[in-house]
């Protein structure tokens, strides 16, 4: 029985799942709030019932019926845009630009690295006003182009990859040098084929962080058909106040596409973290 | 709003209007950057407290010239008088004064006739003064469930900044001194209006500790009897299946008569130009003429001749509300007087959560307020 | 997996940050350059220059509105060592990180290891766990606060039955006080902190992970033929081993931790919680920035946060490489 219970980690099943549950259960609880009338959701205050009743998707059906006031399908396309187009545009330019400070020597480039990293020390705060009279100056303003350039200057993506980059033995490219490759074949047919997870994990990071971005598409952008989907959402708090319902719903529909994501991938990130050695060793 | 702005761009088809939703939280955030460096819009709505600001850095655009050329004719005459005060700073209007909104009692009838607090009628009768008003709360705070924890309250404070500027005033207090450059908080009418509230909570035991949210939840649900807030919020009560309420004045806690009150200004942009003026006007204009629908979402009217009309009066809970125009005040009227609220709201929270006495957070948010005021 | 675990050895976090080339570099010249350029560009364009430009402003006298800008030297960095705000931010501020960094790494690791036992379900703990980091804080706080309510919240009403229950089983436990989660200011960072914390533990939670998968297996292998239990394991082999990344962890926790915004932000709408004790720097300086428009004075407050930052991260990482050359 010892044996048993030993080898089935009963002990260690029971502990693991009430964390899971514990991590779970706000997000659980959101789910079925959103499900919810609002009668129900006030007359159930105090008293910690879960299950809707009755079940019904009116709050869904308001959030995405009120397209004149709440463009939703609109901040949801804008939203996935930007994001895919922010993380291509840092795939692209950082893994070059990492390629740069892992393998190639010039003059400078272990001082300007240094300037890189510790640009991430920076609160991103201190960025705020003079990016905006930047973007009012280049008349980027309201654009699709303000929120997906500026991302592109973050330091984040190189300095991961260079870590990973530095993994890759040197051997590979040295036949591949001697072979007559100039630099970029090297970068595209040895490097990067050999970097897929790395890369993989800081698309996927690029991708959540500029899905869920608040400040920048808050005060870059004004008219309703630019806002993205979590800007969405406070306009929507702001119109029902204390509509938990509504709110939920929203909420559940604005964290849907990263959750996605996110289990689509979970594997990728998860291998990709241990491989860029982001970890140490 | 949207519905008014829809009837114009029907009627007016020449002016092309493209409204813009903010978030409630981020709207001055927008229009202050956008004023500062430009893409402001050719009509906007400032609120009465912070109307002085934008005027005092000539921001907002003269409205003389569009006044006088008026057809028909807009004149102070029309106005309520203290919203239409209210859009001139230092002499020069700058704005066209479109609603304004003191707070109010709403009461709940159910509740008010089951704790026998009717007149002749057997109407919930709401309290007037000082002494109805405890003597009704006490009777309304009640432990219906035997814990020894009240959890049917009296009164609720939803909104301490407005409650505390209502009851201050009412005592004679305010903000500021009079000529609008020291701190005032800690001046006796001020400190007995806050000892007031503090007693509510821990002496007289009729209302809980102000704590976010769940005070109104709490109106909401039938668990409080009164609360003093915004006509704004009469909305979230009239979705609230089956609760029975109304609204009344503010009861009078002091000396003298006072409710604090909001104003939306509209505005246009310095240097707009003179086209897009005209044509900004007539919308305000319309706005104006219409603001019957705006009351509708909550909003007491500016223009008298709207308050008047029967399909106003016919509102019950704006009509009651409309009562107190007369007597109410906004917050002071200088130009950092949206700096000041970070002082003066803490210093009533601290009090009413008994962190600091009255006297040492009113005498705190003074020592800021002037430290703030003195400077250039 | 061993070849990739060697192939580690080089990356590791100390080695990034120092000047030293990287072996094997070739000489490149101006192609090196024009690798880094496009990056580059954007850096000084969108990062570099704003961050700079940003320090010009923290010397100017700046509301938003004002036609005029004076220079004032360093008056408005004067003016924030002598505001007490800033410094209840700052004390603030600085409990947060005392709270968040210490517990939050334990949460992590803590889950790491149990996600290291376990043969089954791995997936399934894993992805509960990050679960909540990909949420937006804005979400997140709307979610908290009311499980936060005092009255209503879920937290409240749990933690009453628990009591309760075990009252009946007659622990001498006194009544059940509903905790003012949000409303108390000896509570304010405490739950911001808890709060936190949910939001966070899974994103460290997957270093410490990858952190422990790297750890080769032979060395539990040898252990378990010598008889060591499970503590012993852990002392002897996993916590040293995975000095690395701890130290990596806590570096980037402290970070984070000081530039904690939103979650004061959300829950208290903009505003400092009860007896301004949800305030925090970064915060404080969006409400002088963005509230009360004197930018001046805001870009101070935020600089004033990043030289704090740097100086930490800086003791850190000597700490680090102290540590790093004791071990070789």
């Amino acid at each position: 029985m010892k044996r048993f219970l030993y080898r089935s980690q009963l002990g260690l099943h029971i502990v693991m799942l009430a964390l899971a549950l514990l991590f779970l259960a706000p997000l659980l609880w959101m789910l079925t709030t959103s499900l919810k009338t609002p009668e129900d959701i006030v007359n159930g205050l105090g008293a910690a019932r879960w299950l809707p009743r009755p079940a019904t998707l009116v709050n869904f059906h308001t959030v995405l019926n009120n397209v004149e006031e709440f463009p939703i399908w609109r901040w949801t396309g804008n939203s996935l845009f930007i994001s895919l187009a922010v993380t291509a545009l840092v795939l692209v330019v950082d893994s070059l630009a990492a390629f740069s400070y892992a393998r190639l020597r010039w003059r400078g480039r272990d001082q300007v690295f240094a300037v890189l990293v510790a640009t991430m020390l920076v609160p991103g705060q201190v960025l705020l006003i003079p990016s905006y009279l930047l973007i009012r100056q280049l008349h980027w303003f309201d654009t699709y182009w303000a929120l997906i350039v500026p991302a592109g200057a973050s330091a984040f993506g190189v300095f991961l990859l260079r870590q990973f980059f530095q993994t890759i033995p040197v051997e590979l490219e040295e036949a591949a040098f001697l072979d007559g490759c100039g630099p970029f074949r090297v970068f595209w047919h040895v490097i990067l084929p050999l970097s897929k997870a790395a890369l993989a994990t800081l698309g996927i990071f690029t991708f959540m962080a500029t899905w869920n971005a608040f400040e920048g598409p808050l005060i870059y952008t004004d008219s309703l058909e630019m806002r993205t989907l979590p800007i969405g959402i406070t306009i929507f708090q702001g119109h029902y106040n204390i509509q938990y319902g509504l709110m939920m719903a929203a909420a559940v529909l604005a964290a849907m596409p990263v959750l996605f994501a996110f289990l689509l991938f979970q594997k990728h990130i998860i291998k990709g973290i241990s491989l860029t050695g982001l970890a140490g060793r | 709003m949207a519905k008014m702005v829809r009837q114009f761009q029907v009627e007016n088809p020449d002016v092309q209007v493209n409204m813009q939703i903010i978030p409630w939280g981020t709207y001055y955030d927008k229009l202050t950057l956008s004023l500062a460096y430009g893409g402001a819009p050719d009509v906007f709505i400032l609120q009465a407290a912070r109307f002085s600001e934008f005027a005092s850095f000539h921001t907002i655009r003269p409205l003389a010239d569009l006044y006088a050329s008026a057809q028909p004719p807009l004149t102070a005459k029309q106005f309520a008088p203290v919203p239409w005060h209210e859009s001139f700073y230092q002499g020069v209007q700058y704005a066209l004064p479109l609603d304004t909104h003191p707070i109010g009692l709403y009461y709940n009838t159910k509740l008010f006739r089951e704790a026998g607090i009717v007149d002749q009628n057997g109407k919930a009768k709401p309290p007037t003064n000082l002494t109805e008003f405890l003597d009704a709360a006490k009777k309304l705070t009640k432990d219906t469930n035997g814990d020894g924890q009240p959890d049917q309250w009296g009164f609720v404070i939803t909104n301490q900044h407005s409650n505390w500027l209502t009851i201050a005033h009412q005592f004679g207090g305010d903000i500021l001194t009079p000529d609008g450059k020291h701190g005032a908080m800690a001046s006796a009418p001020c400190l007995q209006a806050t000892q007031l509230m503090v007693d509510m909570i821990y002496k007289y035991k009729i209302a809980p500790k102000p704590e976010g949210v769940d005070a109104w939840l709490a109106l909401r649900q039938g668990k409080a009897a009164m609360a003093m807030e915004g006509i704004y919020m009469l909305a979230s009560l009239q979705e609230q299946p089956g609760l029975q309420f109304a609204g009344a004045p503010a009861p009078q806690f002091g000396p003298k008569q006072g409710v604090w009150g909001g104003s939306h200004l509209l505005c246009q942009p310095v240097g707009i130009s003179p086209e897009h003026s005209r044509a900004g006007w007539r919308l305000m204009r319309f706005l104006s003429d219409h603001s019957l629908t705006w009351a509708e979402g909550g909003q007491v009217p500016a223009r008298l001749e709207v308050k008047r009309s029967p399909q106003f009066t016919a509102l019950p809970v704006q009509a009651q509300f409309a009562r107190q125009i007369g007597y109410v005040v906004y917050d002071p009227q200088v130009p950092r007087a949206n700096s000041l609220n970070q002082f003066v709201d803490p210093a009533i929270e601290a009090a009413l959560l008994q962190l600091q006495t009255p006297e040492a957070s009113m005498t705190d948010a003074d020592r800021r307020i002037n430290q703030l005021l003195a400077r250039p | 997996m061993q070849a990739e675990a060697k192939a580690l050895d080089s990356g590791s976090v100390s080695q990034s940050l120092s000047t030293r080339s990287a072996a094997g570099g070739r000489s490149g010249g101006w192609i090196g350059w024009l690798f880094a350029l496009p990056h580059l560009i954007l850096f000084f364009v969108f990062l570099l220059g704003p961050t700079v430009y940003g320090f010009f402003i923290s010397l100017r006298e700046w509301h938003v509105l004002a036609k005029q800008h004076p220079f004032v030297g360093l008056a408005n960095y004067q003016a924030a060592l002598s505001d007490d705000i800033f410094w209840i931010a700052l004390r603030n501020t600085a409990y947060f990180v005392f709270l968040v960094v210490p517990l939050g790494n334990l949460v992590s690791l803590l889950l790491a290891l149990g996600l290291g036992q376990v043969r089954r379900l791995q997936t399934f703990y894993k992805v509960a766990f990050y679960m909540p980091v990909v949420i937006s804080i804005a979400v997140v706080a709307v979610l908290w606060q009311w499980l936060y309510n005092t009255q209503v919240g879920l937290l409240n009403l749990y933690l009453g039955t628990m009591v309760n229950g075990l009252r009946q089983l007659g622990l001498p436990l006194s009544a059940f006080q509903p905790i003012p989660w949000l409303s108390d200011p000896h509570w304010t960072m405490p739950s911001i902190a808890l709060m936190s914390i949910w939001w966070g533990a899974g994103g460290n939670m997957i270093l410490y992970l990858a952190g422990i998968n790297n750890i080769p297996p032979d060395y539990y292998e040898a252990a378990r033929i010598d008889g060591a239990n499970a503590w012993q394991v852990f002392k002897s082999i996993t916590w040293p081993l995975l000095r690395p990344t701890t130290l990596f962890c806590l570096v980037f926790s402290v970070l984070g931790a000081f530039q904690i915004f939103g979650q004061s932000y959300v829950l208290y709408g903009g505003g400092a919680g009860p007896g301004r004790a949800g305030l925090t720097l970064v915060l404080y300086m969006y409400q002088q920035g963005f509230s009360q428009y004197e930018i001046g004075y805001g870009a101070a407050i935020a600089y004033l946060l990043f030289a704090i930052v740097l100086a930490f991260t800086a003791v850190q990482f000597r700490l680090l490489s102290n540590r790093e050359e004791s071990r070789s």
